[in-house]
């Protein structure tokens, strides 16, 4: 069974994906926090991490960089609320290999996610 | 759609009752206006009424939807009120945004994992979901319009609908795959005239039992009261933001007016180092005995007084710009000849003002502000109240200043001799009452002869 990891500061975020990728046969965690969710990955690699770039304390930018020094093959989408291109191009660059922008369309985040767990 | 309406304001459960059967007959809205209070008679014992307790409380918040001004706290007490009352898994409001060209979630409640985080979620304009409802193809699958998980489902199995309607049966899978992407069981749409504005998205009740047709159809009313009440503040939100746009202007517009007026009256001043500040001085005697002049009826005659007033008092000397220098700057007395060109100036200036329309009237009172009271005056040798008022006002406002200032063929007197030149004068040169609210306005400290070095535009 693929895993994923998803990482939002907002608890209703987190439930609500996690029981989304549940319910279409995925195991999945959920992290409140960069903190956390570093912590999870070093235990358990998940095969792909959904990660909000705007966060309270460790943001997304400086979460990727450490998930990308622990294990480069983890996938990591962004998922953001902000339209900045700057942080996007950061995020390409620091190895994230897609990025949704929030409010989301639901058939596309299952799209992203089930195109890069194939 | 048409709603029977109780003749007789009836006793709050009949009115429940009575509300619930035309919800399961029509599919219909009512008349959000339609006045429908308690008059305090006995309620009639019904087993079913405590299970419509929620019906109540909705009805009554729909009386009082009107009165929201803004339709996010509306949606808010909708969910709220569902969530409550009806026992759902979640519940969840998608309004249109113009500017997002798509519907959000604006409002959620639910159990873990079932809500849908508000703002996380948006529904584009083709989405299946959206185009039924705008398509009104909804209507195909119930005559509620409402889009129920079981229709969508019993739809699939109608062996009919895949042989004769594939194009349906089409619409009706790609249906489904939206509401279990957000587990809807009921979608119900929120019309204003042919627009939709937003979605309620309802998912199953937390008990396993379906929803019942009053149920429904009450969720129909509620839309259609929402809708209304949603329209209702987006028209005043447009309008508010017309109004700010065009005040917006008028204030930028009038600014650059009242400053252009500055500077062609700092551009008189210039030209003369004797009377320099005489304009903002007359201009700021003059606002203050309109002060005093405040409820007097010829004050109304004026569209706007006040601004007339200041434009007025600011160019009533532009005319002296056609006056030779030699005899504008002369030290000692003028000729008859000399004075006759001075005279000029009021005529030079209306006329310099004439051919801009805005300021038509102001081209009237710098004519006359060198009228006489008792018509001794020029250029027109008017009398009396056939002067204009502001033009009395700045002739009073004017020569106290000369009196105050040095002028090349005189010295300047106290002020305490200028107030009595200009009672004096009362009557024959000045109209009395302007000169009564000179003095008054002096009193009260609000003439002084030190011209305040801070803009007066404004």
């Amino acid at each position: 069974m693929k895993k994923i990891l998803i990482v939002d500061d907002e608890t209703d975020i987190c439930n609500f994906v996690q029981n989304f990728f549940q319910e279409r046969g995925y195991e999945v965690t959920a992290a409140l926090g960069g903190d956390d969710a570093l912590a999870i990955i070093k235990k358990d690699r998940p095969d792909l991490v959904l990660l909000d770039i705007k966060m309270k304390g460790m943001d997304g930018i400086a979460a990727l960089k450490h998930i990308k020094d622990i294990d480069r093959t983890i996938k990591v989408v962004m998922v953001t609320a902000l339209e900045e291109q700057e942080k996007m191009d950061e995020a390409c660059r620091l190895g994230a290999c897609e990025y949704i922008t929030k409010p989301l369309v639901l058939d596309q985040l299952e799209h992203t996610v089930e195109k890069n767990l194939r | 759609m048409p709603t029977d309406k109780p003749k007789k304001a009836p006793s709050w459960d009949k009115l429940q009752n009575l509300f619930v059967e035309n919800s399961m007959n029509r599919a219909g809205g009512k008349d959000p206006s339609s006045d429908r209070k308690a008059s305090g008679e006995k309620p009639e014992t019904d087993g079913s009424l405590a299970k419509y307790d929620y019906q109540a409380f909705l009805e009554k918040a729909s009386r009082t939807m009107i009165r929201f001004k803004k339709p996010e706290h509306l949606i808010k007490m909708i969910v709220r009120t569902i969530d409550e009352q009806l026992k759902v898994t979640h519940t969840a409001v998608l309004l249109f945004k113009a500017h997002k060209h798509s519907y959000i979630l604006i409002d959620s409640k639910g159990s873990r994992g079932l809500k849908i985080p508000i703002g996380f979620i948006k529904l584009v304009a083709d989405n299946p979901l959206i185009s039924a409802f705008s398509g009104k193809q909804s209507y195909l699958i119930s005559e509620t319009g409402i889009l129920r998980y079981d229709d969508v489902i019993a739809g699939l199995r109608n062996r009919e609908i895949l042989e004769r309607q594939p194009d349906l049966y089409d619409k009706l899978l790609l249906i489904k795959k939206q509401m279990d992407l957000i587990k809807a069981r009921l979608c119900i749409p929120c019309y204003f005239k042919r627009d939709l504005l937003g979605i309620l998205v309802l998912g199953e009740k937390i008990n396993g039992e379906n929803f019942s047709r009053e149920e429904m159809g009450f969720f129909v009313t509620l839309a259609n009261d929402a809708a209304m009440a949603i329209a209702n503040a987006m028209l005043i939100e447009n309008l508010q933001m017309k109004i700010d746009e065009i005040k917006d202007n008028y204030v930028r517009e009038h600014r650059i007016f009242i400053h252009t007026s500055i500077a062609m009256a700092a551009a008189i001043d210039a030209r003369d180092p004797y009377t320099h500040g005489h304009t903002e001085r007359v201009t700021t005697y003059c606002l203050a005995v309109a002060k005093e002049l405040e409820g007097i009826p010829e004050v109304n005659h004026y569209k706007n007084f006040r601004e007339t007033l200041q434009i007025s008092a600011l160019l009533h000397d532009i005319g002296k710009i056609g006056v030779p220098d030699h005899i504008l700057n002369k030290h000692g007395k003028l000729t008859p000849e000399e004075f006759e060109e001075i005279k000029k100036h009021s005529i030079i200036g209306s006329t310099i003002l004439s051919p801009i329309k805005e300021l038509s009237d102001v081209a009237k009172e710098v004519r006359h502000h060198q009228e006489c009271y008792d018509g001794s005056g020029y250029p027109d040798g008017l009398k009396g109240t056939n002067i204009p008022l502001i033009s009395r006002i700045i002739a009073v406002a004017d020569a106290f200043d000369s009196i105050t200032t040095d002028r090349p063929y005189k010295k300047k007197k106290r002020m305490e001799d200028a107030l009595a030149e200009l009672k004096r004068c009362s009557g024959t040169q000045f109209d009395p009452v302007i000169v009564s609210a000179f003095l008054l306005a002096f009193e009260k400290g609000n003439i002084t002869t030190v011209s305040p070095q801070k803009s007066f535009g404004q």
